[in-house]
């Protein structure tokens, strides 16, 4: 018996990505890791449990964070995502000028170790800076805010601190995803 | 088939590995830890590194792990990926009968089926069946455990095969059982004793220990008892015996003034979880006899080694094998774990093409390696007036699962681990690891000694109430000072400094106002209890055959290159590495090999029997000067940060004492009367470094730059190669280079001179570019010294605060706060990232995770982290915890591995502290909401 198939195209990264032929029930993981070769998104678990395949799906509302491991491709027909590998600024030949900011506080702060859970974390964090744009917060809610936002992520080398000390310091250094009043600078101790 | 030497088959295991494009954003990088690396841009901000050698390609998502390689990404390989799938047994009672393909359509049989019918046919075996266990379970015989491997599908498309695994996943039809078994009485995998008697003061000689005598080896071949019968006058084990029962009977009948308790504590089966499933991609090449490997492993030398007898006794060719360790992590679970060998199986049944073997979460928690559950009981005898501790007796029972691996030598340690920080004028320790039909237990962090430390600070806790001495007090009075030996009657290196974290901890506002903060918590919180709970351990490093190879090398324009065994598994050995350079060379590492599996410059062999070989075995070998007794060891054990810094800073020393010295020296003596050196009395021990330039006394300043330059010009020695070896002391030896007497803590030399060396010099270097130093003498640590077990240690206190819903049994941790000694850190950042990874992990233990070992268990293949509970950030108090490192005493105490110690006083610190909160003392782990809510209904 052979498979149903779909004719899927979605935006990934910003560019436009098929049509492709693929089984209808083929999660977008696999379809990133097998057929497009992007393997920055991980696979954990396959449950949408652990959030290693974090993504951001960016819909009309706003960016959302999905897990593609059980995210279907025939949902995410004619969807646009950004994996990790779309979040620094890359050159013609795809090395990397410079990172995101949230890319640019987990390295300094030491956030990861392994790094296998880091692009879900990247997702999460990234799209938890974009809805503040939109909606600030308040100064002192910073730090719920961000482990609300972060919880789902599992890490296990970690602990977490320093992910959520580098999304705090992301938050609270940029201008305009707060309210209240602005120190000087905050920073992790 | 071809015959090949070591060396020659792994020489080309750091090829390079370059991108491919799938879309035009980015390029698919593979930036496995082998290839060669520079220096990431910008790294270095006032003299101090700004982030992991490993950050950028991590943080953006390249391809570091061996789980993101495909064969497109490989040079030299097939663009075509063919999948594999590993069936395993998911019940034991009854007899396999084979794989059962009817329950699959004819377009999803498998492109190549692997049974064990197969194998026997081509002569494919397990390299060290006893270890691993068998390759594959033969049609017709009743599965040994749950999860064994019993077949291999492969699938050359992706396509197919993940519609055949969707057929068979899940599926109890997939395999085909007949008759049902007996399930049979299984010998344990090993057994051990350690008795020591002190002497009358802990100074004096001790009367009887494992270091001066002997262990005691369990054999199960025999009668009723495993252990030797008791003969004061006998032999060595014999009078272990009779001190063991003469211990025994005066805990039965103690004297007057001693009150002794009992305690027991049972710890739970763990999978370590570590993120990136077992996995690999593999190819073989049959036309030129070529096994190319991608695999996340801790062990890739053993990995390799392995790989090349099992293909080579086998109808395969081999005439190649080259290993590609990927970055990866593991806490154990990929130390020597036995995935890569159903890798490279898979390659060889791959028809030519590669194969790549990914477990899924299920697989993996159906097959890899899990933590002993160990039930430990433990007779503690003390003196009712000073609270000292006098004897103690303690019996572990491990859980070893499906296959030995590495469970008798877990059980040793936790045997051994078990007394922590404290001191016992005697004891009697035994453990027994048993064989079952659980999925194996092995290598996790802690490495048994989770399990058996914990067991005591609980124990420690109930005594402190019973005799009511405050539980840090009764720590401090019972500590192991230094210079007392520990229970294998070994006196452990440098000074034992648990008690300063002791000071600390009674001293902080958390523990001093805990009566205060519980009565006014609990008034704020009805329905919650409040409690404070501290524990104190230290744990050893290092693995007893500790074994490193490191080459330095500077070149012409003034940078230094590193090749190193240091492979990465997170833990950010790599780039701790890299700075170990600076003490002596004034310069971080500029180019590094990681993960480096062939040392032509350093032509050594060895049959890697440290903790087996005979006294006069080690004698005889060691007079070969290309013999050591280990080649390297894996990466675990929290080994890097003490025993690979130790190569490293050997090889920096020597490169600088031979080569970039004598450079300076060529400049400070230029011209009449000695140059601007000849007034002066110039010493070698008056160098140091600053602003990266090498200053003696009131001598000119000279860049490293220079001195590089100089020391190719003139031939001096440009780049050294070392290995180590550490059997609980390092091997020492001597040299001579070039007529100049060497020595140090290593125990083999190669040197390469610079480019200016005259032509006889130029060819003595015919060993991957350099000459090796025969030694002229050579120290090892006595083979006696492996009873030591431990004599590094590294400490942990850390207190813990939390709550208890009394309706739910729910545990809430409010903060924790931990202290830690360590020497000096080379990265504090990683440093504090260990302990706030490690206690995370820790609360896990205590609080969520658990796995039934049978039937229900992990070994059935549907387990998931939907029901397998991991902490989560809300789970760890982050924003809440404190970790306090104090500080090291001389710029030279040397850093401490800490990996695993600071995962485990937590675990004992949350019973200590849900004990305080509810009254009642668990034994158990994990204590779940359930249990909890259970006792205090």
């Amino acid at each position: 018996m052979s498979e149903r198939m779909l004719s899927v195209t979605m935006q990934i990264n910003g560019e436009k990505v098929g049509p492709a032929d693929l089984p209808e029930d083929l999660m977008l993981l696999e379809y990133l890791q097998e057929y497009l070769n992007l393997t920055g998104t991980r696979y954990g678990c396959g449950q949408g449990v652990c959030h290693a395949c974090a993504v951001i799906h960016d819909a009309p509302g706003g960016p959302e964070v999905v897990p593609a491991c059980i995210t279907g491709v025939a949902w995410a027909n004619g969807r646009s995502f950004r994996t990790v590998e779309g979040h620094a600024t890359r050159d013609i030949d795809g090395n990397v000028t410079q990172l995101s900011a949230v890319q640019q506080a987990f390295l300094d702060h030491f956030s990861f170790q392994c790094s296998y859970c880091t692009p879900g974390f990247v997702a999460a964090a990234t799209a938890l800076v974009e809805r503040l744009q939109s909606a600030p917060v308040a100064r002192e809610d910073v730090e719920d805010v961000v482990l609300e936002a972060l919880n789902d992520n599992i890490c296990r080398c970690t602990g977490y601190v320093r992910y959520l000390e580098a999304t705090r310091d992301v938050i609270l250094n940029t201008p305009g995803l707060t309210t209240g009043q602005v120190a000087s600078r905050d920073t992790a101790t | 088939m071809v015959q090949l030497s070591r060396r020659g088959f792994l020489k080309s295991a750091a090829s390079s590995i370059v991108a491919v494009h799938v879309i035009p954003l980015h390029k698919a990088l593979a930036e496995l830890q082998s290839a060669p690396q520079h220096q990431p841009p910008n790294w270095i901000r006032d003299g101090k590194i700004r982030f992991r050698q490993d950050g950028i390609p991590k943080v953006t998502g390249n391809k570091v792990f061996a789980i993101d390689i495909r064969a497109r990404d490989m040079p030299g390989w097939p663009d075509t990926q063919s999948h594999a799938l590993l069936l395993r047994a998911d019940r034991a009672d009854r007899r396999f009968e084979g794989v059962n393909l009817a329950v699959l359509p004819e377009d999803l049989r498998p492109d190549a089926l692997v049974t064990d019918a197969e194998v026997q046919r081509d002569n494919v075996s397990m390299t060290e069946e006893d270890f691993y266990g068998r390759l594959l379970l033969p049609a017709g015989e009743a599965p040994r455990y749950l999860g064994q491997p019993v077949a291999l599908l492969i699938y050359h498309d992706y396509a197919r095969f993940r519609r055949a695994r969707r057929r068979l996943q899940f599926n109890p039809d997939a395999l085909k059982y007949g008759d049902p078994v007996k399930l049979p009485d299984l010998a344990p995998y090993g057994g051990a004793r350690y008795v020591r008697i002190g002497g009358d003061t802990p100074d004096a000689p001790d009367r009887f220990s494992p270091l001066a005598d002997t262990t005691v080896f369990a054999n199960f071949d025999q009668g009723n008892s495993p252990w030797p019968p008791a003969d004061p006058d006998g032999d060595a084990g014999a009078r272990a015996m009779a001190h063991a029962a003469a211990l025994r009977e005066e805990l039965q009948n103690p004297p007057d003034g001693w009150s002794v308790y009992k305690g027991r504590y049972r710890s739970q089966y763990v999978d370590p979880a570590a993120l990136e499933p077992d996995n690999g991609n593999a190819w073989y090449d049959p036309d030129k006899g070529a096994l190319h490997i991608v695999v996340g492993t801790q062990s890739p030398f053993t990995n390799a080694d392995h790989i090349e007898k099992m293909v080579k006794r086998s109808r395969f060719d081999l005439s190649e094998l080259r290993l590609h360790p990927g970055y990866t992590v593991g806490y154990g679970q990929k130390e020597h774990h036995v995935l890569p060998y159903y890798v490279a199986l898979a390659a060889l049944y791959g028809e030519g093409r590669p194969v790549r073997l990914a477990l899924d979460r299920y697989s993996h928690f159906q097959g890899a390696i899990k933590r002993h559950p160990i039930d430990t009981e433990m007779t503690l005898a003390v003196e009712r007036e000073t609270g000292l501790f006098q004897s103690l007796a303690a019996d572990l029972r491990a859980n070893g699962g499906g296959t030995k691996n590495f469970s008798p030598s877990v059980g040793q340690v936790a045997a051994t681990a078990l007394q922590g920080i404290h001191y016992f004028p005697k004891s009697d320790l035994s453990v027994q690891v048993d064989a079952s039909r659980a999925p194996n237990a092995a290598s996790m962090r802690g490495y048994g000694t989770l399990q058996s430390m914990v067991a005591f600070e609980l124990l420690v806790d109930e005594v402190a109430g019973d005799l009511g001495i405050d539980p840090i007090e009764l720590r401090r009075r019972n500590l192991m000072h230094s210079g007392m030996k520990n229970t294998q009657g070994a006196i452990p290196a440098g000074t034992m400094r648990a008690g300063e974290l002791l000071d600390a901890a009674q001293a902080d506002p958390l523990w001093t106002g805990r009566a205060e903060r519980k009565q006014q918590f609990e008034s704020d919180n009805p329905g919650y209890r409040y409690g404070v709970g501290v524990s104190c351990v230290q744990k050893d490093y290092g693995t007893g055959a500790e074994a490193a190879l490191v080459q330095l090398e500077i070149t012409p324009d003034g940078e230094l290159h590193m090749r190193h065994v240091a492979s990465e598994i997170g833990c950010g050995s790599t780039t701790s590495q890299m700075l170990m350079t600076q003490r002596h060379l004034g310069r971080y590492a500029d180019r590094v090999d990681f993960a480096v599996t062939d040392w032509p410059s350093l032509p050594l062999h060895s049959r890697d029997q440290p903790y087996t070989i005979s006294q006069e075995d080690q004698d005889r070998r060691a007079q070969d000067p290309h013999w050591v007794p280990r080649i390297t060891s894996p990466r675990s054990a929290s080994n890097s940060a003490y025993y690979f810094s130790h190569a490293t800073t050997e090889a920096a020393r020597l490169l600088f004492e031979l080569g970039l010295w004598q450079a300076a020296l060529s400049f400070w003596q230029e011209g009449i009367g000695g140059g601007q050196a000849g007034p002066l009395a110039v010493r070698r021990d008056e160098a140091e470094w600053r602003d990266g330039h090498l200053v003696a006394g009131a001598l000119q300043p000279l860049p490293f730059a220079d001195l590089a330059r100089r020391a190719h010009e003139r031939g001096l020695i440009t780049g050294v190669t070392v290995h180590t070896f550490n059997r609980w002391a390092w091997a020492t030896a001597e040299f001579e280079v070039d007529g100049t007497p060497v020595s140090g803590a290593i125990d083999a030399l190669s040197v390469k001179w610079g480019e200016g060396a005259d032509a006889a010099k130029k060819a003595r270097m015919s060993d991957g570019g350099y000459a090796f130093q025969p030694r002229r003498q050579v120290e090892y640590p006595p083979v006696q010294r492996n009873n030591a077990s431990v004599v590094y240690y590294a400490p942990v206190a850390t207190m813990v605060e939390l709550s208890v819903n009394t309706g739910s049994g729910e545990v809430q941790i409010l903060s924790h706060k931990s202290w830690m000694e360590c020497g000096n850190m080379i990265v504090p950042e990683l440093v504090s990232g260990q302990l706030q990874g490690g206690i995370a992990m820790g609360i896990g233990h205590a609080l969520y995770e658990e796995l039934p070992l049978y039937e229900d268990g992990p070994g059935n293949g549907t387990w998931n982290f939907n029901r397998y509970r991991l902490p989560r950030a809300r789970d760890v108090a982050v924003w809440s915890q404190q970790g306090e490192v104090i500080a090291p005493l001389s710029a030279t105490d040397p850093p401490k591995g800490i990996a695993e110690v600071v995962m485990i006083p937590v675990v004992s610190a949350i019973c200590n502290a849900v004990h305080d909160a509810t009254g009642k003392r668990f034994h158990e782990t994990p204590l779940t909401a359930e249990r909890i809510k259970e006792v205090l209904a």
